[in-house]
């Protein structure tokens, strides 16, 4: 059994009389340490099938095991507690805590850890040395520049060493040198720390630093396993 | 409860917004300040008038005179008195305010014979500064209560001019009567005197029984003895007296309470309104810390926190000023020369703190629950 396995994944959103169903029927097997790309038309269903993986929002019909158990039945409490334990979410505009300092963003996910103050200095400051941004600690989002904000948002992502990594457009709101290098540290980590990378984006450039891309189209898969160089340097 | 590593994320929050955090929570310190000088009203009264099963003084006074420049009474009453069975001591007393208006300040003299005073009346007295004898000897010596003399800020020796009488402090006296704290005692021939009566003339009698059992039927035998003579009488227990002096104040007093309360709504509303603000513009920020693994409840948690801690520490600031404002001034209110003191006890200050505490808790709830049902994929799309 793969690591994450989709069967006939759903999710239909009812406003009023309309119904729109942005991921129908998915079938899609991701293995442990992969670095996967979504790719595809605005609207596609990314983002929702991403929201599913990451357990923040539930399928409507269809099965979604995640390291064997079903995450689809799983109550919003048991689904909170899973996603402090499995995900590191990364997005598009950082999503940082304004008032909070770049440490105290990275902080936030380990106070649910039960760790003492110690244990947290001793991680978040090993997160911030990881992208890069440790002198940066006590700014706040606002002093920092994007490229940089999206460093302290992955420093959050990975402060609790989640199995699974997931970023919607990381890139989407950086110049191409900042993305670059944004890129190039989701690649390390996920060949050095082997975390599983499922990353959206609309930049085939941005997607052939990933191991395997898919495409969307109206809520379905339309290609699969197209293998790419993992060294790809390509911007 | 909500562990200790979150307060700064909950301070912070708070701090995001200073002006309003800041307002809000003046407006809590203000209800509370009102809280607090309603409930030192209250207390105040309730402290003059309620009974006890040991009280064992009686007021004799004018028959249907309710005021103490209309009540007339021989002196020579107090030996009669004296001789009827359970009577203790008598000490005849005429009482002069030196301010009619409901005032804050108003000095109240009582005149009493120094002799009688000594004997009957010093038992929960004590003398705190000067001397006992010193008055004695002083035909213009006046024993001034505490309260009085802080308000005042009298010394031994002081000649003051209070209303048109002018008194020497021979000495400065505490009891645990609220009467006594706040009265000049002075030699009753001095200010019969002073205010002008003629001689033989007092206003009251306060009479000591025996027996505490006995206040009704020695009270009774009093107006039978004067029932016929020109100048008849009416016999109150002190307390009884003092709550029929007291009773327009009661009604005062009530009906300030319940602007008191109203305050607290108003201020629930302004705590409510703030914490429901800033619930609404960080409808995303919510969704992020869901993301990361805080289940609802928590996040229930953090915003009801919020709410407590800004009306807490109004409350905090509300009742320290007001504590701080009442017991720097010393304040007595006084009606028909009786006090009431205004001072509340550590109750009430607990009991603003928790009231503070549950308005926090109320105000947070509303915007906490709206905050833990929704749904976090659909907050992160409506930007
Ligand atoms: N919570 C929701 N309520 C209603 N419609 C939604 C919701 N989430 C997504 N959709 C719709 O589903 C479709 C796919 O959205 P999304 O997964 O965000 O696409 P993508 O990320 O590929 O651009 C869009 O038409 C979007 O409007
Ligand atoms: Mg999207």
């Amino acid at each position: 059994m793969a690591f994450i396995e989709c069967r006939n994944l759903t999710r239909t959103y009812t406003r009023g009389t309309n119904a729109i169903t942005p991921l129908d029927d998915l079938d899609l097997d991701i293995e442990e340490g992969m670095f996967l790309s979504l790719m595809g038309p605005s609207g596609s269903g990314k983002t929702t099938l991403l929201n599913l993986i990451a357990g923040i929002d539930r399928p409507t019909s269809g099965s979604l095991t995640i390291d064997g158990h079903n995450i689809a039945n799983s109550s919003k409490s048991e689904l909170a507690a899973w996603r402090s334990e499995y995900i590191g979410y990364i997005f598009q505009l950082y999503n940082l805590v304004p008032v909070l300092t770049a440490y105290e963003n990275v902080e936030l996910p380990l106070l649910l850890h039960g760790l003492t103050r110690k244990e947290r200095h001793r991680k978040v400051s090993a997160a911030l040395d990881l992208v890069g941004i440790a002198d940066r600690h006590d700014h706040y989002p606002r002093q920092l520049s994007g490229g940089q904000e999206q460093r302290v948002a992955i420093a959050r992502a990975i402060v609790t060493d989640p199995r699974i990594i997931v970023a919607d457009e990381p890139t989407g709101d950086l110049d191409k040198s900042s993305a670059r290098a944004i890129l190039d540290l989701m690649q390390s980590i996920n060949r050095d720390l082997g975390r599983t990378l499922i990353m959206v984006t609309h930049d085939p450039h941005a997607a052939e630093w990933a191991q395997k891309t898919l495409h969307l189209e109206k809520g379905r898969l339309v290609e699969q396993d197209v293998p790419q160089s993992t060294t790809a340097g390509a911007t | 409860m909500i562990s200790l590593r979150y307060i700064p994320l909950i301070l912070k929050q708070l701090y995001r917004r200073p002006a309003r955090s800041g307002l809000t929570l003046l407006g809590v310190a203000t209800a509370m300040f009102l809280y607090y000088a309603v409930q030192a009203m209250h207390e105040g009264v309730q402290a003059a008038t309620e009974a006890n099963a040991e009280d064992t003084t009686l007021v004799v006074y004018r028959e249907n005179r309710y005021c103490p420049f209309t009540s007339r009474l021989p002196e020579d009453y107090g030996r009669r008195i004296a001789n009827l069975p359970g009577v203790e001591s008598v000490i005849p007393m005429q009482i002069v305010v030196n301010n009619c208006r409901a005032s804050l300040d108003v000095v109240t003299f009582r005149g009493v014979p120094p002799e009688d005073f000594q004997s009957g009346m010093m038992k929960d007295l004590s003398i705190t500064e000067g001397s006992l004898s010193d008055w004695k000897r002083r035909g213009d010596g006046a024993l001034v209560g505490n309260r009085l003399a802080e308000r005042r800020g009298l010394k031994i020796g002081d000649r003051i001019n209070l209303g048109g009488i002018t008194v020497t402090v021979a000495a400065i006296i505490t009891s645990p009567h609220p009467q006594d704290q706040n009265v000049a005692y002075t030699h009753l021939e001095f200010i019969q005197r002073s205010a002008g009566n003629a001689d033989g003339v007092v206003t009251q009698f306060n009479v000591k029984i025996q027996d505490p059992g006995e206040l009704d039927a020695v009270a009774a035998s009093i107006d039978d003895l004067f029932r016929e003579a020109q100048q008849p009488t009416t016999t109150w227990s002190e307390k009884a007296f003092t709550a029929r002096a007291a009773s327009d104040l009661v009604e005062i007093v009530g009906f300030a309470r319940l602007v008191g309360w109203g305050a607290l709504v108003a201020v629930f509303a302004l705590v409510a309104n703030a914490i429901i603000l800033s619930v609404q513009e960080r409808v995303k920020e919510h969704a992020v810390l869901q993301t990361l693994g805080f289940h609802n409840g928590l996040l229930a948690k953090l915003i009801v926190a919020e709410g407590v801690f800004v009306s807490l520490a109004g409350g905090v600031l509300g009742l320290a000023a007001s504590a701080a404002v009442l017991s720097l001034g010393t304040y007595s209110f006084s009606v028909e020369g009786l006090s009431v003191n205004l001072e509340a006890g550590a109750v009430t200050v607990v009991a603003g703190l928790l009231t503070s505490c549950v308005i926090g808790v109320l105000a947070g709830l509303f915007p906490a629950w709206q905050a833990s049902r929704q749904e976090i994929a659909a907050c992160f799309r409506a930007v």
